[in-house]
């Protein structure tokens, strides 16, 4: 049962990581390499505020979320809006983008590394402190149940967005055809600076939470991070809401039990292997609607 | 301009053996019968035109006969042999060459460099002498790109980029490279939209004149006038069908064709005339 | 220069395995194959190298002849595999596949000697021997960029339709991209093992898929001259840029992203541009005294017909076109 918490919990950070990865990327195209430099760097902001002022949970969360939306929406403006501005066509268009978002990517990943002598770094100086709970024999800590209540809700919440809302509406005609998305009045820039702004906000809140619940990560940890938020999103198949939250909890599923039937080394091969049976036996995801273009 | 381009390995056979025969051919895309059960014969030395309205299926037919969509039923067959379960590569080694709708240039290759990948399919195919066309100097230009490039009146342009071009000298290149494939079936997907009539005027009689050697063409084109002044036999399609064929002048007129491919206001104007 | 040579024995060697490595992730993109292969190559190659050479007692140029055999096959099947895939799903297809490498380099247990990987191979394999391979499989990738072979090549990356339009089987095309990846990055492995003596799991990995993206990137990604600009900046690099001191990474990372963004063709693009330039300023002075079609101020050709072609291309956008052309009316600008 112990071991069913630990999915739910490691779930529930690989899908406020990967939330906002596959919205960008089912809607406005855009598979955002800089997305575990974002959600490294909004924890490691709060951490250099947190050297001067003490502050309390609510506040740091807010650092992460503001600073992942700013460095998304500014990555957003200086690389990709140039990229897709210069492309011949969308393939190039794609390419473009992954190479760009690994290139960004380097200079929040060096500044860290730089303060920080590529060790560890934690958010312990904030007055908010981790405790254990008890219920009913299961041991789950605080920052657990809110990251699992988080994940939950903006989920939930980007889920009805997206199916409701008039700008959800929009961007799913982005996602479906960008023709007609054009032709419907859509102001694809304004849209895609909001997206990417949400997108941002999330992996800053993971990054955040994912560090208070850990103790401390390494600069590097975004970039891990990164593939197996690629694994979700394609497990579930892109662009499909049930399907991220599918994948997360099922990669994190994965990821325990071999935790605990093996000595742990393999763990990191699980992502990895599952993006690769997915795309052999059913490219689209499980619960992909859109055909994976070939050629 | 008095040789022929188009060599043919089997000239005599001209006039009868169709070089292109659909049987009952169909393209459907999940419900939409984008091509529905065509059957046409296609003979050496002719110009065959398709006209319809947009989404009539001429392109899709396009695409199926070079194998770009797999047909979902149907027989194709070149020289009499089957060729639907061919790879659409191999159609280029067995004399299919082709333009598409859109300009589809590499933009870092030269005018000359372009037409060369039309002659680069030759060799492969063996239907031609296989010459030392592969490893050109910079410059130097094989004998085929040569006329391919003289025929399409290209000369001077030979080392500019496409970019540099107009949107109708850069048509006229598509259709150099497509010549430069030496085909025995030529498939012409509207190669004239944004040409003048001097240029129309300059096509057309290219198409008649490779008429000589033996090639077939099959011209998918809007402008009418163009399609009456250069094509043999003419079908118009419908909704993925075939509603008439004839003599393009027969077919223009006829009453099925102008109702579903140009409706009745067209009427109204040719009756004005 | 033997000095020189000398002194910088292991940049030298170091340019060398990253050129190889570059172009084992280059030679698939020049073909419209978005696959980072060659980084786990790289790694099968670092490794099997050293496990021939210190299991079974190889020397050097068998060992390395086997393991380049060897991830060529590997690249096949891989590339038999996956192909089909585009763009994205392809590229992280083969990220997944790097990355498992280096999971079973830490969990191959003796075989791989797990987290501290192998020491001591040793061989009698010369800077000299790395030089001559370096320029014969340099020579053979040239080879692939000019004549009909580099017009194929182009051809299937920019328009893969066209490509089978013009009797080019792109498949076969596409494959082959993977077994050339796979045995580019295996020699690159190799030969690195055998000047270095030692490997682990930490030399392969993430960073060698960007290490060689951002040689490519910002040398240029459609010649082997950009791979060779790129390798021999990033080797020299961090070297000169010990002048810059701590900040070095930042720098690094700000020249990869800008590159990345506006300069899409890298600097050997730059240069490319250059010479067309220069080239296309001479053919129009050429063309301008005998008298022939002349290129103006912006670029544009404009022979004698060619500016009313412009407008009927603008008027064929007008669907009313046949109507007007039936009815009589001249067709032209709207």
């Amino acid at each position: 049962m112990q071991d069913l918490v630990s999915v739910v919990t490691l779930g529930s950070v690989y899908l406020l990581f990967a939330l906002g990865m596959s919205i960008t990327w089912g809607t406005i195209d855009i598979l955002n390499f800089a997305h575990g430099s974002v959600f490294m760097f909004s924890a490691f902001s709060a951490s250099l505020v947190l050297e001067r002022l003490t502050l309390g949970l609510v506040p740091v969360l807010l650092i992460g979320v503001v600073v992942g939306a700013l460095m998304s929406v500014l990555i957003q403006v200086v690389a990709f809006e140039q990229i897709i501005k210069r492309a011949r066509d969308r393939r190039t268009a794609e390419m473009q983008i992954l190479i760009g978002g690994i290139g960004v990517a380097i200079i929040p990943l060096a500044i860290a590394q730089h303060h920080t002598q590529s060790n560890p770094f934690g958010l312990n100086a904030s007055s908010f402190t981790v405790e254990s709970i008890s219920l009913g024999g299961l041991r789950i800590t605080n920052i657990q149940v809110l990251t699992v209540l988080l994940a939950l809700a903006l989920w939930a919440a980007a889920a009805v967005w997206l199916r409701r809302s008039r700008q959800g509406l929009a961007l799913r005609a982005i996602g479906v055809d960008a023709q007609t998305a054009a032709l419907m009045g859509v102001d694809r820039r304004r849209l895609a600076l909001v997206t990417m702004a949400v997108a941002g906000g999330m992996a800053g809140l993971s990054g955040v939470l994912f560090t208070f619940s850990l103790g401390a990560i390494t600069p590097e940890s975004g970039d891990t991070l990164l593939v197996k938020a690629f694994a979700c999103i394609i497990l579930g198949g892109v662009g499909s809401m049930l399907g991220v939250a599918f994948g997360a909890y099922l990669l994190a599923a994965a990821e325990v039990v071999i935790l605990t039937q093996t000595n742990g080394s393999w763990v990191e091969a699980v992502s990895f292997g599952l993006i690769f049976l997915v795309l052999l036996v059913r490219p689209a995801g499980v619960f992909g609607r859109k055909e994976v273009r070939r050629t | 301009m008095s040789t022929p381009v188009v060599q043919t390995d089997d000239a005599g056979t001209a006039g009868t053996a169709p070089v292109l025969e659909l049987r009952d051919v169909a393209v459907h895309f999940g419900g939409v019968k984008a091509v529905d059960g065509i059957s046409l014969q296609l003979e050496p030395g002719r110009i065959y035109g398709i006209i319809g309205p947009n989404g009539s299926g001429k392109s899709t037919l396009i695409a199926g006969i070079t194998r770009l969509t797999g047909l979902t039923r149907g027989e194709l067959l070149l020289d009499g042999q089957p060729v639907h379960d061919v790879a659409p590569s191999r159609l280029a080694g067995r004399g299919v060459a082709r333009t598409f709708q859109t300009v589809r240039l590499l933009a870092d290759l030269t005018v000359r460099a372009n037409v060369q990948i039309g002659a680069d399919a030759r060799a492969d195919g063996g239907r031609s002498r296989r010459g030392p066309t592969g490893w050109l100097r910079p410059g130097a230009t094989s004998p085929a790109v040569a006329d391919a490039i003289a025929r399409t009146r290209l000369e001077g342009f030979e080392d500019h980029y496409p970019a540099e071009l107009s949107y109708g000298t850069q048509r006229r290149v598509e259709i150099a490279r497509a010549i430069a494939m030496g085909p025995r079936l030529l498939l012409l997907d509207e190669p004239t939209a944004g040409m003048n009539q001097t240029e129309r005027a300059e096509i057309s009689a290219l198409m008649r004149s490779m008429r000589t050697g033996g090639l077939c063409q099959l011209l998918v084109e809007h402008d009418v006038q163009m399609m009456i002044d250069t094509c043999d036999y003419v079908f118009a399609m419908n909704s993925g069908r075939l509603i008439a064929q004839g003599a393009p002048a027969e077919v223009v007129r006829d009453p099925a064709v102008q109702e579903a491919y140009l409706g009745r206001k067209w009427r109204e104007h040719a009756d004005g005339d | 220069m033997s000095d020189f040579f000398n002194a910088n024995l292991v940049l030298v060697q170091s340019t060398l395995t990253g050129l190889l490595l570059a172009l084992s992730i280059q030679v698939p993109l020049r073909m419209g194959v978005f696959s980072f292969a060659g980084a786990g190559s790289y790694g099968i190659g670092a490794y099997a190298t050293g496990i021939l050479v210190l299991r079974y007692e190889m020397d050097a140029l068998p060992a390395i002849a086997l393991t380049a055999l060897g991830t060529a096959v590997i690249g096949l099947l891989l590339g038999a595999l996956i192909s089909r895939l585009g763009g994205l799903y392809l590229a992280m297809a083969t990220v997944a596949f790097d990355l498992i490498i280096s999971v079973i380099a830490i969990n191959g247990g003796e075989l791989t000697g797990a987290s501290t990987g192998l020491f001591g191979i040793i061989t009698d394999f010369t800077t000299g021997q790395m030089f001559v391979l370096t320029v014969a499989v340099l020579a053979l990738v040239a080879m692939s960029e000019v004549g009909r072979l580099g017009r194929r090549v182009d051809t299937v990356r920019d328009d893969p339709e066209l490509a089978a339009s013009m009797g080019i089987n792109v498949r076969r095309y596409r494959l082959a991209a993977f077994v050339v990846s796979g045995a580019l990055g295996g020699l690159a492995g190799g030969m690195n093992v055998l000047v270095r003596s030692t490997v682990g799991p930490l030399d392969i990995g993430f960073g060698l898929i960007v290490l060689a993206l951002t040689m490519i990137i910002v040398g240029g990604s459609r010649s082997w001259k950009g791979a060779l600009i790129g390798a021999v900046i990033f080797t020299w690099l961090p070297d000169l840029l010990t002048v810059i001191g701590e900040w070095q990474e930042l720098v690094y990372g700000v020249i990869v992203a800008v590159a990345a963004i506006f300069l899409p063709r890298g600097i050997y693009g730059v240069l490319q541009d250059g010479t067309r330039w220069v080239q296309r300023v001479r053919r129009d002075r050429r063309a301008a005294a005998r008298g022939g079609p002349v290129v103006d101020a912006d670029g544009g050709l404009r022979p004698q017909e060619d500016e009313a072609a412009v407008l009927v291309a603008q008027a064929a956008e007008q669907p009313v076109r046949e109507l007007d052309q039936l009815s009589g009316r001249t067709q032209g600008a709207p």
